[in-house]
Parts: structure tokens; C-alpha cells; sequence
């Protein structure tokens, strides 16, 4: 099969495009999926990561020619610890394998969600109550350890205990929640 | 609780196919779909078959558990005959991809067959609302209700950027995708929905053909949804879809208005001769029933044809597919037998009593 893109080059990757329930599949060679709508990665939008930097340093030969290949090794290699899915393979099947991944590929996803969204990759849509309580919980936390900092800076020690004790009482709360809690 | 399969299989009207509710001369229905996932398991399509048992295990047991409004039936994909699984996919209480035998897909449907949660599709749960007529806001609400009971009592995977977290990164966010059902046979007719299309697409709205593949719409049907899912609330999402919908009506109402003044006897000519085919056809093709239906629906629409009801329509539509003809006939059917079967489902739901639909004296002004 050729590629359906540029007609030229052999199909060897398939991106599955799935709207509501039915999904489309695109046969595109590897130098078309790479650069496809869904998965557009310019290598000079995104910052040198250490291999690229790296490479570009230690890895000889043209720069210009090497970066894109290393681009492709050093973030494709990133995998997921939870259903080791790399980030190469999930540009390949355009799906992720469990909810690990957004954590594993998080620095990335904005480029791919701004492609996919109109340029947006923040969720202001609906949150489910459980995690809205314990999200406000943790926001209360964060806000009484700046005060206990504060209140220690200026030497109000009395203060600083009954804030020292008021987060470790919603920290326990957190704890209840189990696994729940876990929110990060 | 337990409701029999064979009702399911057997009622060719469902919820949404009733021909009521808003605009329904134009959209048909309106579906809700919400797309949710546990945290700590792969998705369906990593998956062991151990895991996906699991999480089938935990949805099923808090839907059946906790959802007491209406009855519920639970069925599994593994429990069903191909022929079975066919026919929910044509009422579209399930999708093709439920029927996966790799994934333990399941579905746990509402007596009325508006409410579907599919488990182990693409994701772990789908929340399908289907609704007859233009119902946004109702379809959502629905869908929430069912999504409220869920998350109280599931882990949810959703995280504080990203949102509802999904298998496919076009549904992260929200997870909502809704969509609209219109029949548009003089924007088609016209051939302004070739230039209406891409201009929709630029506002984040998707249209395309609801029966068959790409854009061309088989029986002039199409499906209108969202195609962002993230950086924009629910309410804002359906507030859009429902701007377009609205535009598309008034479009749809002035294209027909338009082919009524200037060209009535060509119009009425290709209505009544679709109406003769459906009534007296002995073979009758899908794509062609498609089309005459399309045209007989116009008719009673614009009120030149009379003695048809829109419910009937509603059904043929969903009848005339494959696997309703074969479990109509009760036995596998070749291409050929299909046709013939077809027609004949056709006359005997349109001949009704033998009084035939009348077609309105055209020279009375």
C-alpha cells in the first residue's frame, strides 16, 4: 500500500482517527505520519531535550541532518511504566494505552492536544465531585503551608504550630481518602 | 432488573425513532456520549483479558446496583450471535467496536433504549444518551445523571490539566461528543452542503454522512458533532453544536421553501416516483431505498404526501439494513435475497390496510 499523503513512499504506519465511536484509518509512510495534522512535531518549535543536546555535540556528522533522526529515538523511547507504551509508539497508533501515559508523556501533550483542539490543552470542562473535594483540600493544604512559612520567617512560632497543626489534620483527611487521594 | 435480550433484538422502534420531540421535520435525534476511564487500569486496548473482566466486573456491579429509575438489562458481547450484535450496532445502541472479541465488551441498556453505557469500548465506559428530535440540553443532563452515580463510586482517571483522561487524545477533556442527526435532502439537493461543510469545520464542528463512509451521506442523513473536547465547558460545547444546528435548520427550511416556488413540479415529480418505487419496487437496493425514503420524507414534510408517518419512516430506516432484513426473515440472506426481502418489508409497511399513501391534489391552487 502506498501512503495516502504524498502517494510516493510505502504506507508502514496506520493513524486511527476515532470520532464518535467509529474510528478511520490512515495508511501514511513513517516520514508523512511524523509531520501529519495530528501528530505535527516541527523539531524547532520544541526545546532541545539533554539527548538532542547532546547528540548534537557528541553525535558528529551534519547537525541539521541528525536532529530529527535523534528527536525521533530519544522522545519515541519514552516509556510508559504502566502499560509500557512509548511516546513513538503512541504517535504510531494515536491512542493511549492506560491513564499513565498523560503522566509519562505530560511535557509533550500540549503540542499534540493544541493540534487536536484549536490550540487548547487545559480542561475546563466538568470535575468529577470526589475529585473536586479532595483538589480543594489539597489547595487548602498548599495555602496553610505558605502561611506557616510566613508565620516562621517572623519569628511567630504560636501561630506557625496552630497552622502546623490545622494542615496535618487535613493531611489525615487526604490519607482517609486511600488511594483516592492521590491526585497528583 | 434482567431484562431478555430478544425485546432488544426483536423492537425495531427504539427511543429515539419515535418522530417527536423538536424540529424533528429536520433532526432526527440528538446523542450525548461521555467517554470515562478508571485509574490504575490499562485502557481496553492494553488491556489483559483478566483486567478488562475486572473493570467490567466494577461498572456493571454499581450500574445494576445503583441505577433504580428505569430497568436495566446488562449484556455481554461474548453471550451474543453475530446477527444479535448486528442489529444493535444498526439501532445504534452499541458501536461496531464494542463487538471486538478481543475486548470483554459489555452493555448495560435502559428499558426504553435512550440510556446505553457501553464497558470496555475504546474506553473503559461510554455513556451514550440518544434522544428523538433536537434535545441537547435533556440528552446531557441524562448522561450526567448516570456519570454523577459512576463517579461517586468509581476511581475515576481524570487529571486537574487534562481532564476526563481517554484512550484517544481527541476525546481528552470533557470526553463529550454531541451530536446532532439531520435529514438535509434540499441543502443536498442543492448541492450547497458541499460548501457548507468545510466552512463548519473551521468553527470546531464536525459534519459528516451518518450511514456509510466519508462525507457522502447516504439518504441525505448527516451527523453534526463537536470536534474539540478540551478548553471548553459542556454547556459552551452544546451551546455551539446547537448555534450551527440552528443555522443548518433555517438553512434547510429556506433551501426547501426555495425548490417549492421555483421548481414545484420537478420536486414533486422525484418525490412521487421515490414514493412508487417504495410501494411497488420487487428489488430494492439500500442506497436506493435510502434515497427514495429521504425523498417520501420530504414529501410528508413539506405536507404533498399523506398516510405516512414519520415513526414508520424512522423504523424502515433502521429495517431496510442487513442484519434487521435477516432476523426479519429469520435466516441468512444473500445481497439478492436482501433486495427482494427489502421490497417486500417496504410495500407491507407502507400498504397499510391496502390503502395506499395519497399524494395531495397538486392543482387545487
Amino acid at each position: 500500500m502506498i501512503c495516502e499523503n504524498c502517494k510516493e513512499r510505502p504506507a508502514s504506519v496506520v493513524i486511527t482517527k476515532g470520532y464518535m465511536g467509529e474510528s478511520m484509518d490512515h495508511h501514511l509512510c513513517e516520514k508523512c505520519a511524523f509531520q501529519s495534522e495530528a501528530f505535527n512535531f516541527s523539531p524547532n518549535e520544541e526545546p532541545l531535550s539533554i539527548q538532542q543536546f547532546l547528540a548534537h555535540w557528541f553525535g558528529g556528522g551534519d547537525p541539521l541532518q541528525a536532529q530529527p533522526k535523534k528527536q525521533q529515538t530519544g522522545v519515541g523511547q519514552l516509556e510508559c511504566p504502566g502499560c509500557h507504551l512509548t511516546f513513538g509508539k503512541f504517535l504510531e497508533i494515536g491512542k493511549f494505552g492506560c491513564p499513565t501515559c498523560y503522566d509519562t508523556f505530560h511535557e509533550r501533550l500540549p503540542h499534540v492536544f493544541g493540534k487536536l483542539h484549536n490550540g487548547q490543552s487545559k480542561h475546563t470542562g466538568k470535575i468529577p465531585a470526589s475529585f473536586n473535594e479532595l483538589y480543594l483540600i489539597k489547595r487548602k493544604v498548599e495555602e496553610i503551608r505558605l502561611n506557616m512559612q510566613k508565620a516562621v520567617e517572623e519569628e511567630r512560632f504560636e501561630d506557625a504550630a496552630v497552622l502546623r497543626d490545622e494542615a496535618n489534620q487535613l493531611r489525615q483527611r487526604l490519607e482517609c481518602g486511600g488511594e483516592d487521594a492521590d491526585v497528583d | 432488573m434482567r431484562m431478555s435480550i430478544e425485546k432488544f433484538i426483536q423492537r425495531a422502534v427504539t427511543g429515539w425513532m419515535i418522530g417527536e420531540g423538536e424540529y424533528s421535520d429536520i433532526v432526527m435525534a440528538t446523542r450525548v456520549r461521555l467517554a470515562r476511564n478508571l485509574r490504575g487500569y490499562s485502557f481496553p486496548i492494553a488491556a489483559t483479558e483478566a483486567e478488562a473482566l475486572a473493570t467490567d466486573k466494577m461498572i456493571a456491579g454499581v450500574l445494576l446496583d445503583k441505577m433504580c429509575q428505569q430497568e436495566y438489562a446488562y449484556i455481554r458481547m461474548s453471550n451474543l450471535s453475530r446477527l444479535d450484535k448486528e442489529i444493535l450496532v444498526e439501532k445504534h445502541l452499541i458501536s461496531p467496536q464494542l463487538t471486538n472479541p478481543k475486548r470483554q465488551g459489555a452493555v448495560v441498556l435502559s428499558e426504553d433504549e435512550t440510556v446505553s453505557i457501553m464497558i470496555n469500548e475504546e474506553d473503559h465506559i461510554r455513556i451514550q444518551c440518544i434522544f428523538p428530535g433536537l434535545q441537547l440540553e435533556e440528552a446531557l443532563k441524562q448522561a450526567n445523571e448516570v456519570d454523577n452515580i459512576l463517579e461517586k463510586e468509581l476511581p475515576y482517571a481524570f487529571d486537574e490539566q487534562f481532564g476526563y483522561l481517554t484512550s484517544c487524545p481527541s476525546n481528552t477533556g470533557t470526553g463529550m461528543r454531541a451530536s446532532v442527526m439531520m435529514h438535509l435532502p434540499a441543502l443536498t439537493m442543492t448541492k450547497q452542503m458541499n460548501k457548507i461543510m468545510p466552512a463548519i469545520s473551521r468553527l470546531g464542528i464536525v459534519v459528516r454522512g451518518s450511514y456509510g463512509e466519508g462525507s457522502k451521506a447516504l439518504g441525505n442523513v448527516y451527523q453534526v458533532s463537536n470536534q474539540v473536547t478540551l478548553g471548553k465547558t459542556e454547556e459552551e460545547i452544546l451551546e455551539e453544536l446547537s448555534n450551527v444546528t440552528a443555522r443548518l435548520i433555517a438553512h434547510e427550511r429556506q433551501a426547501r421553501k426555495n425548490l417549492l416556488e421555483k421548481s414545484r413540479t420537478a420536486l414533486e415529480d422525484r418525490l412521487y416516483r421515490s414514493l412508487g418505487t417504495l410501494v411497488y419496487a420487487r428489488l430494492l437496493q439500500s442506497g436506493e431505498a435510502a434515497k427514495c425514503l429521504s425523498d417520501v420524507r420530504l414529501g410528508v414534510d413539506l405536507g404533498l404526501i399523506e398516510g405516512v408517518d414519520v415513526s414508520i419512516m424512522n423504523e424502515l430506516m433502521i429495517f431496510m439494513q442487513p442484519g434487521f432484513l435477516q432476523q426479519y426473515a429469520n435466516s441468512e440472506l444473500t445481497q439478492e435475497e436482501r433486495d427482494i426481502f427489502r421490497a417486500k418489508l417496504f410495500r407491507e409497511r407502507l400498504l397499510i390496510d391496502d390503502v395506499l399513501p395519497s399524494t395531495k391534489k397538486t392543482t387545487e391552487e
